[in-house]
């Protein structure tokens, strides 16, 4: 039993045994191919595909960051909000007249902002996440309409239009690259990093976390900082896709963030969660939605899916949970 | 001695409650809003206010229910649209149901969509925050079924049943909200259910472990407010005398903010009527101020989304979470 050989195989048993994120790249590459073959002509082409990884890239980069913030046991729903306020203050500001380097600047500044004073609620006072962020979600978009009077402003500067519509090398559009750098990113930070095992730590048992030393505040205080500014990040890539900045944006959008954040195994109450899981979270449910939308399928009815796939979603967790709890 | 020093101590629980501070708020706002504005104070605003939040009142009733047993309720803007828009279909000339049938379809969805609602929190076991923010959206949806029919309400007992006041004055929806919080506040007193469900608002396990049915307990108060819900719709289609699928769009925000407000804990197990009235009072009269003062309409989200904050900021200082260090 002892015997060295014996435990390495044990080792490559595992790694070879399939887990949640091998399954749902699986079930990715199904989907995949099954609306590819039903979505004949338009689904796989260059003009539906380009577009759908573009709108993917700023979901991703939000979900991204929030799967930290999800697994240290909070949540962000004000990241819609916060998209749709940043997006009205570039186009704003562009419209100002100011160089579009100072408005991402201002841009990013306001995401830390709005990071800044949902952590502080959230963890000097110690509201509930949940109520705290669906508050300042209409507190966002309301100062978003107010500030552009309810219109859609145009947002047409050169640095603005790269950060969505440009190409690195004339063939990679740029938020692809952003969409990667965020996940090698959050991967490293999650996987590799001291405070990756802090933020596990957190989720799994914020009293053993702080009473084995961890400032639990000041790490789940960061971590909504950096969701701000990744959602401002998100709003900038949203406001240079329209070329427009509109209250309106990014409305709805935190039921499909955290709905495929959930889809990727990220636990709601914190503690589980896996950075790739949540790519292939994000995928899946863009190209579903981006399927019924060639289906022709009314945007309403979309939303029926939504709301149904996000109770699918946590309930099959739930119901796993439970069963397994059981086996025990 | 003895019933002195009762009646005493109850006086002294009631000082120890938010409510008389809500009390104090309310009569400053009602002088700050007479002192700057000269039409706040008249026969004709009051009577305004009073039947705006004739909507709200009713979907605060089961959302304070759901609340105290330590729930949560998201999905009541959604369902009061659904009802009502249901509903005014079903009113159509071209369909015409009978007006008491008319209602009871309608209690019929409410009450469907919070069974659903309890069922899966409670069976499944999901969060019920998540749960409720899932059927919105696919209430909302489903309320859309019906968007391009734009029915319009001409039934007159269908009209009456939101718009009128009682000898000229005072309106009876406000009868039915005063009318369903007494009868709740009563049930909360005076019956087990009442009883079990501050219990379960307090420590869900223990009352499991006392045996308390806290499944049923939590279905039949997603029940009840999906019965509140289907009232509400109704009053919404009375009052603005037809059917869209948007109605009640937003209403969550503003329900969160009053019952919380009113003294109800986030997280249950405390909270009463009595508050909860007065704040619905307090937040229809700012709501009504800032018309009168003329702030602007996209500002009016903000201050909305701002007094939540607020209200939950208070709610998380009074039990006294910020000296929590983690």
């Amino acid at each position: 039993m002892a015997e060295s050989g014996s435990i390495n195989d044990l080792k490559k048993k595992k790694e070879f045994k399939l887990n949640n994120t091998v399954v749902l790249f699986i079930v990715l590459i199904i989907l995949f191919a099954v609306f590819s073959y039903v979505g004949k002509p338009f689904f796989f082409s260059k003009l539906n595909l380009i577009p759908m990884l573009n709108n993917l890239s700023f979901i991703g980069i939000v979900a991204a960051v929030l799967t930290m913030v999800m697994v240290s046991g909070e949540i962000d729903f004000s990241v819609g909000g916060n998209i749709g306020l940043t997006a009205c203050l570039t186009a704003f500001l562009i419209d100002k007249g100011m160089p579009g380097w100072l408005v991402v600047i201002l841009a990013l500044f306001s995401g830390l902002v709005m990071g800044a004073f949902n952590g502080m609620i959230v963890t000097v006072i110690g509201v509930n996440s949940i109520i705290a962020t669906i508050g300042t979600m209409f507190i966002w978009r309301g100062i978003g309409y107010t500030l552009t009077n309810g219109e859609s402003i145009l947002a047409i500067n050169p640095v603005i239009d790269y950060i969505g519509r440009g190409f690195i090398f004339k063939v990679i559009p740029f938020p692809i690259i952003l969409l990667v750098i965020t996940f090698i990113i959050t991967y490293l930070v999650m996987n590799h990093s001291k405070w990756g095992r802090k933020i596990y730590a957190i989720g799994s048992n914020p009293i053993a976390s702080f009473l084995s030393g961890i400032n639990v505040k000041k790490v789940k205080f960061i971590n909504f900082l950096i969701c701000g500014v990744t959602a401002s990040l998100g709003g900038l890539i949203l406001t240079s896709l329209t070329a427009v900045g509109m209250p309106q944006h990014g409305q709805g959008l935190e039921l499909v963030i955290v709905s495929s954040i959930i889809l990727g195994g990220t636990a709601l109450g914190g503690g589980r969660g896996q950075i790739l899981g949540t790519l292939a979270g994000v995928l899946i449910l863009s190209i579903l939605y981006n399927f019924l939308t060639i289906m022709n399928i009314y945007y309403f009815y979309i939303q029926i899916v939504q709301g149904a796939v996000l109770i699918l979603v946590v309930s099959t967790y739930e119901i796993r949970q439970s069963l397994a709890k059981r086996r025990i | 001695m003895d019933q002195a020093g009762k009646k005493y101590s109850a006086f002294f629980n009631f000082l120890k409650t938010p409510t008389p501070t809500l009390i104090g708020i309310y009569l400053i706002l009602l002088l700050l809003f007479s002192l700057t504005n000269e039409n706040f104070f008249t026969i004709q605003n009051i009577k305004g206010i009073f039947n705006n939040f004739a909507v709200f009142g009713i979907l605060s009733a089961g959302v304070t229910i759901v609340m105290i047993g330590g729930g949560f309720d998201l999905s009541i803007g959604s369902t009061a649209g659904l009802a009502g828009i249901v509903s005014s279909v079903l009113l159509m000339k071209k369909i015409a149901v009978p007006t008491p049938w008319v209602f009871i379809i309608a209690v019929f969805i409410g009450c469907s969509v919070g069974l659903i609602n309890g069922l899966i929190i409670t069976k499944v076991g999901i969060n019920p925050i998540i749960t409720t923010l899932g059927t919105l959206a696919i209430i909302r949806g489903v309320c859309y079924f019906w968007a391009d029919l734009n029915p319009r309400v001409y039934n007159v007992f269908v009209q009456n049943f939101g718009r009128i006041y009682l000898g000229n004055v005072f309106p009876v929806t406000t009868l039915y909200i005063i009318i369903s919080f007494i009868i709740l506040t009563l049930i909360l007193k005076f019956t087990r259910f009442g009883r079990d469900i501050y219990t379960i608002g307090g420590n869900e396990q223990l009352a499991r472990l006392a045996g308390i049915p806290v499944d049923r307990i939590k279905i039949i108060s997603y029940v009840i407010s999906g019965f509140f819900c289907a009232i509400g719709g109704l009053i919404l289609i009375s009052q603005l005398g037809s059917g869209r699928p948007e109605y009640g769009t937003g209403a969550e925000l503003e329900v969160l903010t009053i019952v919380v407000l009113g003294g109800v804990v986030v997280g249950g197990g405390r909270g009463n009527f009595l508050g909860v009235f007065i704040a619905l009072a307090i937040i229809q009269t700012i709501s009504n101020g800032m018309v009168l003062l003329d702030v602007p309409v996209y500002l009016r989200m903000v201050v909305k989304g701002a007094l939540l904050v607020l209200v939950i900021t208070i709610d998380a200082i009074r039990n006294k979470r910020h000296l929590l260090m983690y």
